[in-house]
């Protein structure tokens, strides 16, 4: 299997053009059976991948534009490895629990389209093919939540379309800018991105162009201030959409993040950490407290999901193997984390047509198995020990201490804060006595939504036990690209600030 | 030993496995039964590794990796020696009573299976708690009891009351955990490590300051989950949970935790003297604090909750002293009688239909003689008197106290040590003597089970007799922990055990002779020292009106104001000023032939009179 990637890629968006012909009776089956192989391929590419290997693996080459230097160039290291197989899983998961019961032929093959985009993003190492995709993933979910959406769907689209896309056109400025620096410092034009981290810019260069990339991927982390399309699309997505969103289409731009400007871009990352962890902390302290005002459940997860990438970006910048590893292995929790949360606010939802707080209380007695999931997510969301979500947190703050301690704590009050929204949810959800009679003979979770939310589950605590098989190659990628950008930055201040592993790892 | 060591840790999760398997079915004995029995095989375990390491051998494994990144190496390892020992032993054993106590006392409760699977896994997070070889394990432990908390405080959920109290127990205790972590965080900067034995290897070539920090910030963990002022408010709150989880996490257990961090940590906390005389201080402040609390509280729980707060001031103030192995002491001989004093509280508490004012009581001494003498017995060992075992351990603290010339703390603790021995008499007497005012409200108590009586029995054994293993104590932890001599003159030390005893006896004899007369005149709830302790001197509503209120109004205005108004709105402005634009603009394209030409006019008027003002040959 040479083309693993480029089945990957391919492989769901063939197969969603086949969906059309197929029966609407066996669409759903279809769906499953297709994310399903693509699923199993994804842990095939992980099985036959080489944690012990730092850099791209499984690379394909194919020149598309030799004369603008564009080609059709994939790769995957420990890095993108596992957000590809969130990416198949979330996307599996999110088919089996599918709950949508108009035009499902649609939804199945939009989803299927919107998985190849995802793979496409994430293994591409071409700027223009990763552009492509970057903004091809726009076309599925806008779909999906203008036709599948509630009232405001349409103002929720088109708000979730123009602003990302506003600004990925700043980061495509950014793009052709940096190409045209790499034609004028070698005399050939690239568009590739492992080519561009070699070249070494002078500082004003390296500072407008990080701006120019970090704004177009801090509207899709969401970062604050260009964060409040996010509660809209939530607001109006359908479940499946928002699982996606939150799961996966977040990541883009941290994983965007980490690949494009801090190899890219090392001194003018470190100068501007301070900028960076400022707007992060506002994000992680501010997004929480907005949750925990919220009245409608599926806001609360969602704020709560834009607080918890407050912490993914604060790991990012910690320049340390310590953070950038926690970062990308919290991007994985969180995917999983807030996919799962997203879905259990469906399920009630689905019974209840409402997702107010103020409607529910009481639902542990009446529904015990969905309090049950719900419970161990939330407190997988709020961060405890022997869930995903920690060693996610725990290494981005550890990181960031070395930093700045003071922003650390800062960031820290993120643990308190989550505590706070998200048992108060709790709270006024589960606990207590039943008030609506609507509620008293609410049906308890059934098999599908069963069986999608306990793997959800399986994997957040078998990874909260035992990261070492994701853990592992994350942090030799991350341990590489560290020193690449300690070797590559040319100021004293980032030589000092990006530490490659500095403690020596006592024998074992 | 190993094997010792994983039955020991695991025995209890099976346990709660097995428990959580029929959560959400009808009750079901073998739950309770199986829970129960697994608590013993784990307690046997202990044992063994109790007496195993009384040899001066120490067990250490390491289980699997856990965390790996960069620099950072974390795994699973878990290390018996005397002091995680006697921790093992003291958690064991209280679980073990418990548990099966609790198959009496949760009889009718329709949640008897969730109830055990929640208890069993409180003990096993303990065990992890306690068994860690470093500090990341030891806050997964940390963590998984704080969850277990929460769990059991709102075991009855239906409550407003008691799932308010878990949060608050839960959020609480997170405040302090955050500190906790930047601790973490230090140590791994500086020490490059989070295995205890590296670190503490490492204490000598570290500065004084970091040192500091690092103690500093451990120490405000230990404050949440000892429930220290000004984190103490949860506990109280936290009675609203089934009795025996009061007895087993919040008195005998979890809340002693920060306890034993310290001890842990001793070789840090043993060179930093400011914070180890802060911790004395704040100890010997939250001892006489608490206790004037409970002096007026007219809830059973609640006062025996304070009681547990005050005793673990004492404990702070041992281990703030240096004297780490009087403070496990006493944490070991305050686990056994205090977990006797609550689960007699649940006796009467069965006996009286769950009504927790003491005043409404009274009397009682003839319906449940049984269970009367074993509080009283509870009551004399917490008040200090010889020979019950409280006598020996706090009789010590204040001894430590003296002799290190702290006579400030002496003065506090010994006044302490009189209100101590007043408000738990207050108690025995209201409860159990006097007036029989619950046939007033329709009270018909009864007896507790003979199996709930036997069950509490081995407590009130050692209750009574701990105190007499002081020497073989001291023998055994010898290794670990740094082992003071005191050098008092023996007539200044038979003085302090006179006078400290005399205050308690003191104490007792006030209690009884007051309220054997019908208490105190009514006059005095009138006085503004009555209302401030028994309003617990304000400050649950002092938190609630200058920090849950606010908070929750500032996240509002951020919401509403900030978020929608402000935010969002110049997002929506940005993008409506552009479509006003092109709206504006469309009139230059409007189709109509005569319009069209006048702004072709206007165009090239405009264009003429840019290439005149810009034209290069001017």
């Amino acid at each position: 299997m040479d083309h693993i990637l480029s089945v990957l890629v391919f492989f769901p968006a063939v197969a969603a053009l086949l969906g059309f012909v197929v029966s609407k009776d066996s669409i759903r089956a279809y769906g499953i059976s297709v994310a399903l192989i693509e699923f199993l391929l994804s842990i095939w590419l992980w099985m036959s991948f080489d944690g012990g290997y730092p850099g791209m693996q499984f690379v394909e080459m194919l020149p598309l534009i030799p004369s603008f230097g564009i080609s059709y160039y994939l790769g995957v290291d420990g890095i993108s490895l596992f957000i590809v197989i969130l990416s198949t899983f979330i996307t599996l998961i999110g088919l089996i629990a599918l709950s949508v019961k108009n035009d499902i032929k649609n939804m199945i093959i939009s989803l299927l389209f919107l998985e190849m985009t995802m793979v496409g993003v994430f293994v591409s190492l071409d700027a223009i093919v990763f552009y492509v995709f970057w903004e091809l993933s726009l076309v599925p979910m806008l779909y999906i939540i203008g036709a599948w959406g509630g009232n405001l769907r349409i103002y929720a689209a088109v708000k979730f379309f123009l602003y990302t896309f506003a600004g990925s056109l700043i980061m495509l400025v950014g793009m052709l800018v940096m190409a045209y620096l790499y034609y004028q410092a070698t005399g050939v034009w690239s568009f590739s991105i492992t080519e561009w981290h070699r070249l070494i810019l002078p500082m004003n260069y390296q500072i407008w162009l990080f701006v120019a990339f970090f704004i177009g991927l801090a509207i899709k982390v969401p970062m604050f201030p260009f964060h409040t399309w996010l509660p809209y699309a939530h607001g109006q997505a359908p479940t499946i959409g928002s699982i996606i969103l939150a799961a996966v289409l977040l990541k883009m731009g941290t994983y965007g993040l980490v690949r494009l400007p801090l190899p890219m871009f090392p001194d003018a990352s470190v100068y501007m950490i301070t900028p960076v962890a400022v707007l992060s902390l506002i994000m992680i302290i501010y997004t929480a407290m907005v949750a925990y005002a919220q009245e409608d459940m599926k806001q609360v997860v969602a704020y709560s999901s834009i607080s918890h990438m407050g912490v993914i970006v604060l790991g990012t910048f910690a320049m340390n193997p310590e953070g950038i590893s926690g970062s990308v292995f919290f991007m994985l929790s969180h995917g999983i984390v807030s996919g799962a949360l997203f879905m259990l606010v469906g399920v009630i939802y689905d019974r209840r047509q409402t997702k107010l707080m103020s409607e529910f209380g009481g639902l542990a007695k009446v529904m015990p198995r969905y309090a049950t999931i719900m419970g161990i997510m939330v407190m997988a969301s709020v961060g405890l020990p022997l869930t995903m979500s920690f060693v996610g947190e725990f290494l981005s703050l550890v990181g960031f201490y070395q930093v700045s301690p003071v922003m650390t704590i800062l960031a820290g009050t993120s643990i308190i804060l989550g505590a706070v929204y998200m048992l108060s949810l709790y709270r006024k959800s589960f606990f207590g006595e039943v008030v609506h009679e609507k509620n008293r003979d609410l049906e308890d979770l059934n098999g599908k939504e069963s069986m999608a939310l306990w793997s959800l589950v399986l994997v957040t605590v078998w990874l909260g036990i035992y990261p070492k098989p994701v853990l592992g190659p994350i942090n030799n990628s991350v341990e590489s690209l560290v020193s690449f950008m300690h070797e590559k930055s040319i100021t004293d201040e980032a030589k000092k600030v990006i530490k490659p592993t500095v403690i020596e790892r006592e024998a074992e | 030993m190993e094997a010792y060591l994983y039955t020991a840790l695991f025995a209890p999760f099976v346990g709660s496995l097995f428990a959580a398997m029929f959560s959400n079915r009808p009750k079901n004995l073998v739950a309770g039964i199986a829970a129960s029995t697994l608590l013993f095989v784990s307690w046997i375990s202990s044992v063994v590794l109790l007496l195993h390491v009384a040899h001066g051998e120490v067990v250490h494994v390491k289980m699997m990796d856990w965390i790996q990144a960069g620099g950072l190496a974390i795994p699973f390892g878990f290390v018996v020696d005397q002091v995680s020992a006697t921790m093992m032993f003291v958690v064991t054993t209280v679980s073990t009573v418990v548990h099966v106590y609790s198959i009496g006392y949760m009889d009718h409760d329709k949640s008897f299976n969730r109830f055990f699977a929640w208890l069993s896994a409180f003990v096993f997070s303990m065990m992890i708690l306690v068994m860690s070889d470093n500090f990341a394990g030891l806050f997964i432990g940390w963590e998984g009891v704080g969850l277990c908390s929460w769990a059991l405080i709102g075991f009855w959920y239906e409550r407003d009351s008691a799932s308010w109290a878990a949060s608050e127990a839960f959020i609480m205790n997170r405040i302090a955990d955050l500190g906790m972590l930047i601790g973490i965080f230090l140590v791994y900067w500086n020490f490059g490590s989070l295995q205890y034995d590296v670190v503490f290897s490492q204490v000598n070539g570290m500065e004084s300051s970091i040192l500091m920090l690092v103690t500093a910030f451990l120490f405000i963990g230990a404050m949440g989950k000892s429930a220290q002022f000004p984190l103490h408010t949860w506990l109280a709150d936290a009675m609203e949970g089934p009795t025996p989880v009061s007895a087993l996490i919040h008195a005998a257990t979890m809340v002693t935790a920060g306890v034993y961090l310290v001890i842990r940590a001793n070789p840090l906390y043993g060179e930093v003297p400011e914070v180890s005389h802060f911790i004395a201080g704040l100890g010997a402040f939250v001892a006489i604090f608490a206790a004037s609390m409970a002096l007026v509280n007219r809830d059973l729980k609640r006062i025996i909750a304070y009681s547990t707060l005050s005793q673990l001031g004492y404990m702070f103030v041992a281990a703030g002293l240096g004297a780490y192995w009087i403070a496990l002491f006493h944490l070991m001989t305050h686990a056994f009688f205090k977990a006797l004093l609550f689960l007699g509280a649940g006796n009467v508490m069965h006996a009286m239909n769950d009504e927790l004012d003491i005043f409404k009581m009274g009397g009682l001494a003839k319906k449940m003689k049984w269970t009367m003498i074993m509080m009283t017995l509870a009551s004399l060992a917490l008040a200090g008197i010889y020979p019950f075992a409280g006598f020996f351990s706090k009789d010590k603290i204040l001894e430590a106290a003296f002799a290190t010339e702290h006579y400030v703390l002496w003065t506090t603790l010994w006044v302490t040590a009189g209100l101590t021995a007043f408000y738990s008499f207050r108690l025995v007497m209201l409860v159990f003597f006097g007036e029989e005012r619950y046939k007033i409200f329709g009270f018909h108590p009864h007896e507790a089970y003979k199996y709930m009586l036997w069950a509490m029995a081995p407590l009130a054994v050692l209750a009574v007799i701990a105190g007499f293993f002081e020497h073989d104590f001291v023998h055994f932890v010898s290794n670990m922990l740094p082992i003071e001599e005191y050098h008092v003159s023996s007539s200044t030390f038979w003085t302090l055990v006179a006078v400290t005893l005399g205050i308690a006896v003191t104490g007792i004899a006030v209690a009884v002779f007051a309220y054997s007369r019908g208490g105190f005149s009514k006059k005095l709830e009138k006085t503004f020292i009555y209302k401030l302790l028994f309003n617990q001197y304000y400050i649950p509503k002092l938190y609630d009106d200058f920090i849950c209120k606010p908070y929750a109004e500032i996240s509002r205005i951020f919401w509403k104001d900030l978020d929608l108004k402000v935010v969002d709105a110049t997002v929506d402005l940005i993008a409506g000023t552009i479509y006003k634009l092109g709206m504006v603009s469309r009139v230059v394209q409007s189709g109509n032939l005569s319009n069209m030409l006048r702004w072709m006019g206007v165009g090239l008027l405009a264009l003429l009179l840019a290439a005149i003002l810009y034209s290069p040959i001017r």
